[in-house]
């Protein structure tokens, strides 16, 4: 019995709650890309019907990212009470599981860039449309579109996994009131913008920080989304 | 004997009923157990609680010596199968055992496949489609087959057939023989399960109102067979939990133990002794429970033993 408890326990069981969440595979890798391929068809039809020379650029691209909020829902409601029944901690569930979803946001973001690369060798596919190859989010080249695209996948699955955690553990007028809350924060974002008569210079703010300028702001925010929704699953009965 | 689990003054309180009341009890190595008690007794909550899945609202629990609470040390020897476990969405039998082979360090592939047959559990059916006897098979093979220092087993036959459930005693007992370990196993079958049990702990309105080997337990009270009017005479004035007749011929047990001149009186008078029922037993403590004052049947069942 000895040899069970000194065994390295730790990093093992994180990495097998990796291997257990993609036993939904499904969720995790043939949902996304199916809807990131059924976007960027319908992206390419409507680009070759309209009738027009200039280069058309479309934002089918965020659909497989609002996916990426269910896988987060769906991690928390399906997959942790199966973790408790394997007799893993919620710190080890919850790695674990920001680890799967990293891995389904890399395989997007790979995907992303890479009909992103297509697209410029074919001049928008024939149609001059472009889906991934968008201006903005390619200003620093591949890497950034990539890097753009990963942190926003993770941002919805933190929050969806967050909500579905709140959900959990308090119902659905807490989920209410902390959406509401985010709303009411926004507002007073907004109102005191207008206030200080900052528009101009918040616009300016925005355009010169870029996609992945944001995306960069972005992790920190994550990070601290990440730590709240884990200290919200420490005392959650699944 | 060791104890494997400590519980101090346990105490569960949801909104406006109290599921455990300050309950304080030990769990032996290499036992056994029968915890029973009726629905929303709070077997289940202790269970879960014992395994960290749900909070304690005072009190202590030691596992293994430890908080079990975000203990991995802990909570890798201790398996927890309950009636209702969820799994993920498109999940089948065979991804479950696959991940449970992936979490339990004692886990055995050999009796697993084993018990695969004998429950005869299709593996790529989708566990939202099984049915109810076949979820509890993935329950009962994963609660067998991870041989957990500590097993607990919460109602694990909901659904399973007759031959089934023999299937899972026997495989338990084999095992156990095999593999000593320490195995809870609530149920409501208690005379099904009071061959298998060694000890019993009953709860009841969230206290324990019994603890002791399921030998001492049954010693508490007497059966007698024979002749309706035999039966009742020597009955008579006693603290009857059960009566069966059949024609002439009754079965009555009673609380309380004969002496030595009672017994020869009753060899005399041609009546059998026969062995009593654990259910009988347990359903009269816990039916005591609920109309009278509580721990009354505690109090009760001490003063018969002593």
């Amino acid at each position: 019995m000895s040899a069970v408890v000194s065994s390295p326990l730790g990093r093992n069981r994180i990495l097998n709650v990796v291997r257990l969440q993609f036993i939904n595979k499904v969720t995790y890798i043939w949902m996304p890309l199916l809807v990131l391929g059924a976007s960027w068809v319908i992206s390419i039809l409507i680009f070759a019907m309209i009738p027009i020379d200039e280069p058309k650029f479309g934002g089918g691209a965020q659909a497989p990212l609002w996916a990426l909020m269910a896988v987060g829902i769906q991690a928390m409601t399906l997959s942790f009470p199966f973790s408790q029944a394997m007799s893993l901690t919620r710190r080890e569930f919850y790695l674990g599981t920001l680890a799967a979803a990293s891995v389904t946001g890399v395989m997007l973001s790979t995907a992303f860039v890479l009909i992103g690369l297509l697209e410029r060798a074919t001049n928008g596919m024939g149609v001059n449309g472009y889906f991934a190859y968008l201006p903005a989010m390619w200003e620093s080249g591949w890497l950034g579109a990539w890097f753009t695209y990963l942190v926003v996948t993770m941002f919805l699955f933190v929050i969806g996994f967050w909500a579905a955690t709140i959900f959990k553990r308090w119902g659905t007028i807490a989920v209410t009131l902390v959406l509401s809350g985010i709303g009411l924060l926004l507002v007073g974002v907004v109102f005191l913008i207008t206030r200080l008569e900052a528009w101009p210079a918040t616009w300016t703010w925005l355009v010169e920080t870029g996609p992945l300028g944001l995306a960069f702001w972005a992790v920190p925010f994550i990070a601290l989304m990440a730590l709240g929704s884990y200290l919200t699953l420490r005392r959650t009965v699944a | 004997m060791t104890a494997v689990i400590e519980v101090q003054g346990l105490t569960k309180r949801y909104k406006d009923t109290l599921a455990l009341d300050a309950v304080s009890f030990a769990i032996e190595k290499d036992t056994i157990y029968g915890f029973l008690g009726r629905n929303g007794a709070g077997k289940t909550t202790a269970m879960s609680i014992l395994t960290a899945q749900n909070f304690a609202t005072s009190g202590s629990v030691r596992v293994f010596g430890e908080d079990p609470y975000e203990n991995a040390r802990v909570l890798s020897r201790v398996c927890f199968v309950r009636e209702s476990q969820k799994y993920p969405d498109d999940a089948t039998a065979k991804h479950a055992l696959a991940a449970a082979r992936l979490f339990f360090p004692h886990w055995d592939q050999q009796l697993a496949d084993q018990l695969i047959d004998e429950f005869q559990l299709p593996l790529r059916t989708r566990i939202k489609k099984l049915s109810r006897g076949q979820l509890s098979a993935v329950g009962v093979i994963i609660g067998l087959a991870s041989r957990a220092e500590i097993t607990f087993f919460d109602e694990p036959y909901l659904g399973l057939d007759a031959v089934a459930r023999q299937i899972f005693y026997d495989r338990l007992l084999a095992d156990y023989a095999e593999h000593p370990r320490t195995i809870l196993l609530s149920s409501h079958l208690i005379d099904e399960v009071a061959n298998l049990v060694e000890r019993v702990l009953v709860i009841d309105h969230g206290r324990i109102i019994m603890d002791e080997t399921t030998e001492d337990a049954l010693q508490k009270a007497t059966n007698l067979v024979g002749p309706a009017d035999a039966v009742d005479a020597f009955t008579r004035g006693r603290e009857v939990i059960h009566r069966e007749s059949l024609g002439r011929v009754s079965s009555v047990t009673f609380l309380g133990t004969l002496t030595a001149a009672e017994r020869s009186e009753v060899s005399a008078a041609g009546l059998e002794l026969a062995p009593v029922s654990l259910q009988q037993l347990i359903v009269r403590s816990t039916q005591h429970a609920g109309t009278s004052e509580q721990g009354a049947p505690a109090a009760d069942l001490k003063e018969v033993a002593s």
